[in-house]
């Protein structure tokens, strides 16, 4: 069985000396094709077992002097080696691709389209792909000269991830070698913070008398002045201006709330993550109730905006706060 | 096994893949059928009743056997393999035992493991079939069965959700046959050794003479029509009346029975045969160490001995068809002059009385005649002008005195009984004589010119010796059928005998002349088969290689196996890459790394984890361009590349690439705007 990261016996061994040579085999592309320069194979456990029995095989042929004894092992080793051209040309010729990486929140999945395309002629069976840390999917070419295959890893930390290198492997035909290789299609996903949802602060509550009217009977705010129609409250009406000109006047009042929320991470508590973490749940809060918002991120000040491209650019700067890398 | 498939069925139970169950069911009875013949009806039964079992299970309508049910079938196996009545450590045994191991497995086979170790027990179960037959059918039949193999094994391998059997079954075959070309190298080339260890022996399918004889022996042989071996004369051939096949000599007579006697130490070495008979044998498996060769023979062949009554031995015994050199004499003479003393007490011991009458008769026909040559030649005429018959079934002669029997009562026998009473009444007239078992005869395949000699061409008869001619054969079945020794078995059998034997009652079907000549061509393949893939050991193999490479070195041959095996992989390599070039770009992606190469000299590079979309998207809103001006463009290329489903073509193309290049100059002002 495989170890948990999926790197079988040589990578175990070999150990970091093997990924600073592989960075110099197999160097980081965003397309990359298989070839003999980045495909290594090597026999499986199932492999081993298999020359095992030929050699018994072998064995008895020889101890009964048995010459289709002799035949068979003969034909179950040439298999051996026909198989290693077979599950060498089953990854040689493929194209790789990194299509889509799909940004998510800590503790989400992250998604990456990876598409694999296969030369034309014979076709490809049994492809497996994953990261290290995820779960190893099957390209699936037989039919097609294409596949899209998408690939899960949790988000670990807020900013760019890198999943690593991608394994690549394929038991075809016969499970009795694997052939595989380790690309590196400089993928990266962009990590938001994990959205902590809680209520706007107080002072995000932009100046009086700016914002949207929500209410124009509102109680609040003085807003206007009328004639008495029936039905007002009397304790607006301004009995001094009654006295005189003998008009009954009305103050209009209404209640304004600041809509154009902005967001500033001195605003909320809690260690810079969590600040984060809040300020990622209050833009998210903001969009889905469609209320325009800025953010003041230390000494980067975005202007208030809506929509989604608006979320994402100031999700990118919740991410990336504090890093270097753009 | 190794597979990361483990991980992705967490929490499921992993099912073996429909088709691999389905090809590994049908491995199992094409691996088995074979074995009918050796072995015990009852293993089939299980080996069967476990395959559907295991059907049974994948329907999800019994479940794997539990712990119980387990030790009870492996103790019912067991008890089923002693109780068929196998002999203790035979081949037998041991193929019985690995079918059980096999068809039990199969029950219980969960996972890929199982799957796996189930698929090399039935590779395992397929090459010890050949050591009970070595026969071209099944060699064919077992190719076959090792593609059922690898089909599944195959299977196992490919995409799960993908379910068909042919597939796998076509690839697999595909595998086998392209690994035939390195399989011929190899079995060319790599060196045959000597047996390390003595093996298991089969002990029920053993055919042809043993070295114990009694009368009813041969005339058992005479059901069988399978070859014994066939002859392969260079040069001259004697007519069928002159060969007699020397096997075996029995020195030895108690109760009825004729044995071989202890061994002899080896002779020594004889002049070299000049000229004389030379031919080749290639003789099917007795599992026993004696070889048959005609009159004073000579080995041509380094494993082959000759023993000090002149019969020839192999070193080891003959498992599988071996092939050896002999150069015979006709004339030539053994042991004349003087018989040593040790020889001569073996030769003509004697119980005098086990069979008193004869002893009596011989005694007075010695004292009659006073000569050897007399003394035959009365007993001769005796058989040819008596009422003495040639028959396969003689009345039972049981008890004591059973030559007695025949000579005075009977007077009906085969081959045996003949030769023994004459040897017998050799012997009290105190002449050396003794018994001789082989073959006599031969079958000319007018394709090949080769001879074969079935079990029915089994044959006893007498040697005496005197001092001038040495032993010399008497054969008395010649005085009372000789057209047993002229024209072979069945011209000498009477119609009662003829009907008893299935054998002859078939081989009237070789009277036709359509059906005769296929059999001869079945049998000239068979000789072929034997004399270069059966019959193929080191002696064979170091004629081969010396006349093809020259003088044999480790280096020469190492070359010739380099060479070869990289010729036929390079075959394989050509049959695998050979309709494969490599996809042109995709027009759609190439028009857009062109545009994303503008637009990244204008300050928008493409971040490597963008796809296309995404990137234009992300340009867009940056430059504040609004969805409506860029929303058909992404849908466009999101399309174009992505779904393989729409068809495009080249307007679809070209009004993409307008798109883009607007686009581009949207964005080149964008900022500004």
């Amino acid at each position: 069985m495989s170890s948990v990261d999926g790197r079988t016996f040589p990578e175990r061994i070999i150990g970091s000396r093997f990924s600073a040579w592989l960075d110099k085999r197999v160097p980081p592309s965003p397309q990359i094709t298989l070839s003999q320069r980045n495909i290594f194979i090597f026999p499986t456990r199932t492999g081993f077992v298999f020359s095992g029995l030929l050699l018994l095989l072998i064995l008895g042929a020889v101890n009964y002097q048995a010459s289709l004894v002799y035949a068979v092992a003969f034909l179950l080793g040439s298999l051996f080696l026909v198989t290693i051209l077979y599950t060498f040309q089953n990854l040689s010729g493929l194209q790789l691709e990194l299509v889509n990486a799909r940004p998510g929140f800590v503790g989400e999945d992250l998604e990456f389209t990876v598409r694999v395309v296969r030369p034309q002629g014979k076709s490809r069976e049994g492809i497996q792909l994953g990261w290290p840390s995820g779960i190893m999917q099957w390209a699936e070419l037989l039919d097609k000269e294409a596949d899209t295959v998408r690939l899960y890893v949790e988000a670990q930390r807020r900013g760019y991830q890198d999943p690593g290198r991608l394994l690549v492997e394929t038991y075809f035909p016969l499970g009795l070698l694997r052939a595989w290789t380790w690309v590196d299609l400089n993928a990266r996903a962009l990590v938001y913070p994990k959205p902590v949802f809680q209520d706007f602060p107080i002072s995000q509550q932009g100046p009086r008398d700016e914002g949207q009217l929500i209410d124009p009977f509102g109680s609040e705010d003085f807003r206007d002045i009328r004639e008495y129609r029936p039905g007002d409250p009397t304790k607006h009406i301004i009995w001094r201006s009654y006295a005189r000109s003998d008009e009954l006047m009305v103050k209009q009042y209404a209640s304004f709330v600041e809509p154009r929320l902005w967001l500033n991470l001195d605003d909320v508590s809690g260690g810079i993550e969590e600040k984060l973490s809040r300020m990622t749940g209050m833009a998210l809060k903001a969009t889905r109730q469609d209320r325009e918002f800025g953010l003041k991120l230390g000494n980067l000040k975005l202007s208030p905006g809506l929509g989604d491209a608006h979320l994402e650019t100031v999700m990118r700067e919740l991410a990336l706060y504090g890093f270097t890398e753009r | 096994m190794d597979s990361p498939k483990g991980k992705a069925a967490l929490g499921v139970a992993y099912q073996i893949p429909r088709n691999t169950l389905a090809l590994l069911m049908i491995a199992q009875v094409v691996v088995i059928v074979p074995y009918l013949l050796h072995l015990s009806p009852w293993l089939i039964a299980v080996g069967l009743f476990s395959g559907y079992w295991r059907t049974r299970v994948y329907q999800g309508v019994w479940d794997y056997p539990g712990r119980w049910v387990k030790a009870v079938l492996v103790v019912a196996s067991i008890a089923a393999v002693v109780l068929s009545g196998i002999e203790g450590f035979s081949l037998e045994a041991v193929s019985s035992l690995l079918i059980i191991a096999f068809a039990l497995k199969l029950i219980e086979m969960k996972n890929r493991r199982d799957a796996y170790l189930v698929i090399f027990l039935s590779y395992f179960v397929i090459a010890i079939q050949f050591l009970f037959d070595q026969s071209i059918l099944m060699a064919l039949y077992e190719l076959v069965a090792i593609v059922v193999v690898t089909a599944a094994m195959v299977g196992l391998n490919q995409l799960h959700t993908q379910v068909r059997p042919l597939v796998s079954l076509k690839l697999a075959g595909a595998l086998v046959v392209q690994a035939l070309p390195f399989t011929i190298v190899v079995f060319l080339l790599f060196p045959r050794i000597a047996p390390l260890w003595s093996v298991p022996l089969p002990n029920s399918s053993t055919t042809g003479i043993s070295d114990e004889l009694t009368p009813g022996d041969i005339a058992s042989l005479t059901q069988s029509d399978e070859p014994a071996f066939r002859v392969i004369f260079d040069g001259e051939r004697p007519p069928p009346s002159e060969l007699y096949w020397r096997g075996l000599v029995y020195s030895e007579f108690d109760q009825g029975t004729w044995r071989v006697g202890p061994r002899l130490l080896p002779q020594a070495p004889r002049v070299s045969l000049e000229d004389g008979l030379r031919y080749a044998v290639l003789l099917e498996p007795t599992f026993s160490n004696w070889l048959f060769a005609l009159d004073l023979a000579e080995p041509g062949t380094n494993s082959v001995r000759p023993t000090r009554d002149f019969r020839l031995e192999a070193s080891e015994p003959v498992l599988s068809v071996f092939r050896y050199e002999v150069r015979s004499d006709p004339r030539g003479l053994l042991d004349p002059g003087v018989l040593p003393e040790f020889i001569r007490i073996r030769e003509t011991a004697i119980d005098p009385t086990s069979n008193p009458r004869l002893t009596e008769f011989a005694r007075s026909l010695w004292q009659q005649t006073g000569s050897v040559v007399a003394f035959t030649e009365a007993v001769f005429r005796a058989i040819r002008q008596e009422e003495y018959f040639y028959t396969l079934q003689p009345p039972t002669y049981t008890g004591a005195g059973t030559i007695d029997q025949f000579w005075f009562d009977g007077r009906a026998g085969f081959c045996t009984h003949y030769a023994g009473a004459l040897v017998y009444m050799l012997r009290v007239a105190g002449i050396p004589a003794r018994m001789v078992g082989g073959y006599q005869g031969g079958e000319l395949n007018p394709i090949t010119g080769h001879l074969i000699i079935r079990q029915y061409d089994a044959h006893a008869w007498a040697e005496v010796w005197q001092p001038e001619t040495g032993w010399q054969r008497l054969d008395p079945t010649a005085a009372v059928a000789p057209a047993r020794i002229e024209q072979g078995l069945s011209a000498a059998l009477s119609a009662a005998d003829r009907a008893s034997l299935s054998i002859f009652s078939n081989a009237r079907i070789g009277d036709w002349a359509i059906a005769g000549s296929l059999l001869e061509l079945i049998d000239s393949v068979e000789l072929r088969w034997n004399l270069w893939v059966v019959g193929f050991d080191g002696n064979v193999q170091s004629g081969l290689l010396k006349s093809l490479l020259g003088e044999l070195t480790p280096a020469r041959v190492g070359m010739a196996m380099l060479g070869g095996g990289g010729l036929s992989l390079i075959v394989v390599l050509i049959v695998l890459f050979w309709r494969r070039r490599t996809l042109p770009r995709h027009p759609v992606e190439l028009a857009f790394s062109r545009f994303a190469a503008r637009l990244a000299a204008q300050g928008y590079p493409r971040r490597p984890e963008e796809s296309p979309s995404g990137f234009v998207t992300r340009i867009a809103s940056q430059v504040g361009l609004s969805d409506a001006q860029v929303g058909g463009v992404i849908a466009e290329l999101d399309t174009l590349l992505y779904n393989p489903s729409v068809a495009w073509g080249n307007a679809e193309l070209k009004q993409l690439k307008r798109q883009l290049r607007r686009l581009q100059f949207r964005l080149a002002f964008g900022a500004t705007r």
